[in-house]
């Protein structure tokens, strides 16, 4: 097969990968967002077993490689519970590789959000209160963006490293990108030994990440008017 | 005429230091109380528990014949009614803290926005303001207002960041007024300030002082002190040592601990 | 004190959610049934389980559609992770690995294996009428004949077993391409490789492959102790005897590997 007869089957192949990883990146970070918010609270408890709890989790789950995690919750419950909860087939994946990195990236995003909320000086908490505002109206019209403007460069290099992790989703046989250019190495589609889609591959992690780069610098220009 | 502020027998411990040991004192309306004293003293506390940012262990605090805070009593008190209580004082901070990202106008309007946002959705009216829209015409003339009398009204769409510390601190006090405290607290309110530019800060607190404003303020500048105040209060150690008018105080010291504290001081 | 009981009733249920529905003493059968599906697992591997259009077809596949009709249970496919296949059987993400597999010894230790159905072995390719016996395979039978075998192949290991004198070159298909020219003698493939395209009907008429130079064994792997394996052995007998086996081999070319 002529190469210009191979390259509409390839990229139709890493497409659908790609649309994998963005599915996949997209849905860690709407689940990871929020819960690591949630995780940071409640290592800031002053109720210690629970910060404690919660401190020890963030440990295990950044402390190990998120491999290993994938594997674990997705082979797990059928290992030792005899009871596979994922299901069969590609939704199944997903969905163990969803949880996994909605997990992992939500401890990674709470320490973020720590640091971030305890940059805020607590004065500027004091000074709400003296007005008369709740700790929820504090933490929104006020400790909300100055933290967000805080967290922005460390959440910028923490979410472009996700795009590139979802690559080892393949390790449970998520079809990813990585995993569709892999496959003509082996063979796929009449195409076989060829090693070049592999290597395209990493032409649409740049474009997409270039894209979110150029967001965050936007993002962070745009805070930019107030210290 | 009647005590707007009458404090009593308030306690105050952090672990095993007790801070504050049975202060008790009493203010009249449209007077000015300066509390003068050492660092660690016990004042910026007492102003804190005034303001609910710290819990007194005992005591009362009563605001026009109301008691707003009961330590003996163990009353566990809602949310709303700590913001009711707290509402009677508005402070001002060591370190301004504005709100970076709002202007200068936004950091005096947000408070009562909020309020105004809250009691229409609740009560249908705020201030006699029947809409959002209206309550926030009126709080915008409001606020325009206030910054004119600190002398901040052309800056009023400057973000903190652009300002410097003294023109901060007056933005600072005009939030503090925008809620209508009946007391008005100054924690060392020039003492994060050079000192060529404390007079902008001074000033305006004299000007409040005219207008017989009632106001708390903790400060250093004695001599600020003795021209502005009605009565001034010397803590030391965590209790009153002397209270009176500023003549009895810095020309008449009683006790041997003021009379030290003011040669320290006025040696510096 | 309340926080920490809701704490220990959490961890509780997390518990059962995990154990809740494992059903003990069921046969993997019984399982396969309840469920109605046999989950295949299976790599992108022409001509044993590749895709046409949105379909799984294949030797491997269509033969295992068979055994999933003669179960009374429908048949997915699903791809894995070769390196995972063991967990992915035990895990019960898929019931079986039925993808030209093998059969090491390290598979038949981690798995329940089926009878061998195919011997992919490494074979001899010639040109028609040559003066070599179609069961000769010792180097002394060979003297002067040169071969061209795959760079680092299965075949090119042969080659070296048997002492032929041999050139490695890029693939398989080349090496056919270096006997049809005559550049070469012979050829070693894989037999696979060899029913696809030496011989009538094929772009190598004019070829033909002579004597298998070893094993290589394809089996179905299922979960250790499972009785689908038994089941599987039934079906195979069956199709053997009634040539469903053979027609689907013909169909996708592999019938030099058939066992039969």
């Amino acid at each position: 097969m002529s190469f210009s007869q191979q390259l509409p089957i390839v990229f139709e192949a890493l497409n659908v990968g790609f649309l994998q990883t963005l599915k996949l990146f997209f849905v860690t970070l709407l689940g990871a967002l929020p819960l690591g918010l949630l995780i940071s609270f409640g290592s800031m408890s002053k109720f210690k077993p629970l910060s404690g709890l919660i401190k020890t989790v963030v440990w295990i789950v950044r402390g190990s490689p998120l491999m290993i995690q994938l594997l674990i919750i997705y082979y797990f419950p059928g290992l030792v519970f005899q009871n596979n909860i994922w299901g069969s087939g590609e939704n199944g994946r997903f969905l163990a590789a969803a949880v996994s990195f909605i997990i992992n990236y939500a401890c990674y995003f709470s320490e973020i959000y720590r640091g971030g909320i305890q940059g805020v000086p607590k004065g500027q908490q004091e000074a709400g209160q003296v007005l008369g505002l709740k700790k929820n109206q504090i933490f929104f019209k006020i400790t909300l963006l100055q933290m967000i403007k805080q967290i922005v460069p460390p959440m910028s290099n923490e979410i472009i490293t996700l795009v590139k992790d979802t690559s080892l989703a393949r390790i449970i046989a998520l079809q990813e990108v990585i995993w569709a250019g892999e496959a003509f190495m082996k063979g796929s589609n009449g195409i076989s030994g060829q090693i070049w889609p592999l290597f395209f591959t990493a032409v649409y992690y740049l474009a997409f990440n270039g894209i979110l780069t150029l967001l965050f610098g936007k993002l962070e220009k745009k805070l930019s008017y107030f210290k | 005429m009647d005590n707007i502020l009458e404090v009593k027998n308030i306690k105050k411990s952090f672990g095993k230091t007790q801070v504050l040991k049975d202060i008790s004192f009493s203010l009249k309306k449209g007077k000015a109380l300066a509390i003068i004293g050492s660092s660690g003293s016990g004042k910026t506390t007492l102003l804190r528990c005034l303001n609910f940012l710290e819990k007194a262990n005992e005591g009362t605090i009563s605001v026009n014949g109301e008691v707003i805070f009961s330590g003996s009593e163990n009353q566990k008190l809602s949310d709303s009614e700590i913001r009711k209580n707290r509402l009677h004082f508005g402070l001002v901070f060591q370190s301004f803290n504005l709100f970076p990202q709002y202007t200068a106008k936004e950091n005096v309007m947000l408070a009562e926005q909020i309020l105004a946002k809250e009691q229409i959705k609740k009560n249908g009216e705020y201030n006699g303001y029947k809409t959002i829209k209206e309550a926030y015409e009126f709080i915008d003339n409001k606020a325009e207002d206030l910054l004119e009398s600190v002398g901040m009204k052309h800056k009023k769409d400057f973000v903190p960041c652009e300002l410097s510390g003294g023109q901060q601190q007056r933005v600072a006090i005009a939030r503090a007024l925008a809620l209508n405290p009946d007391i008005l607290c100054f924690d060392e309110p020039t003492s994060a300030l050079d000192p060529e530019i404390t007079g902008e800060v001074l000033n305006v607190i004299k000007k409040l002082a005219e207008k017989n404003t009632t106001m708390i303020i903790v400060t250093h500048e004695m001599g600020f002190a003795k021209e502005v105040a009605d009565e001034v209060m010397f803590m030391d150690n965590g209790k009153v040592e002397e209270m009176g008018t500023p003549e009895e105080i810095f020309s008449n010291p009683k006790s041997e601990r003021l009379r030290e504290f003011l040669k320290t001081v006025l040696r510096i | 004190m309340k926080k920490i009981i809701a704490l220990i009733l959490t961890t509780l249920a997390i518990a059962t959610l995990f154990t809740g529905c494992g059903k003990k003493n069921q046969t993997d059968l019984e399982y396969v049934k309840e469920k109605g599906t046999l989950i295949v697992g299976i790599t992108d591997f022409e001509p044993m389980d590749y895709k046409k259009g949105s379909e799984w077809i294949g030797f491997d596949a269509d033969l295992a559609k068979k055994f999933g009709k003669s179960l009374g249970v429908k048949v997915e496919f699903t791809e894995i992770n070769w390196d995972n296949k063991v967990m992915e059987l035990d895990g019960k993400q898929i019931d079986c690995v039925w993808n030209g597999m093998t059969l090491t010894d390290e598979v038949k230790n981690a798995m329940s294996t089926s009878e061998a159905y195919c011997n992919n072995s490494q074979v001899i390719v010639i040109k028609k009428g040559a003066k070599i016996s179609d069961t000769a395979k010792e180097g002394d039978d060979f003297k002067g004949y040169k071969f061209a075998v795959e760079k680092g192949s299965a075949g090119k290991d042969m080659a070296e077993k048997y002492g032929y004198e041999y050139t490695e070159v890029d693939s398989q298909a080349k090496a056919l391409m270096e006997v049809n020219a005559g550049t070469a003698n012979c050829a070693i493939i894989d037999s696979l490789m060899a029913a696809a395209m030496v011989g009538e009907g094929t772009s190598y008429s004019n070829l033909k492959y002579t004597v298998s130079l070893n094993e290589e064994l394809y089996g179905v792997g299922f979960r250790k102790n499972s009785d689908l394996t038994a089941k599987l052995n039934e079906f195979f007998k069956t199709a053997k005897e009634d040539g469903t086996m053979q027609a689907i081999a013909e169909q996708y070319k592999v019938q030099a590997a058939l066992i039969k």
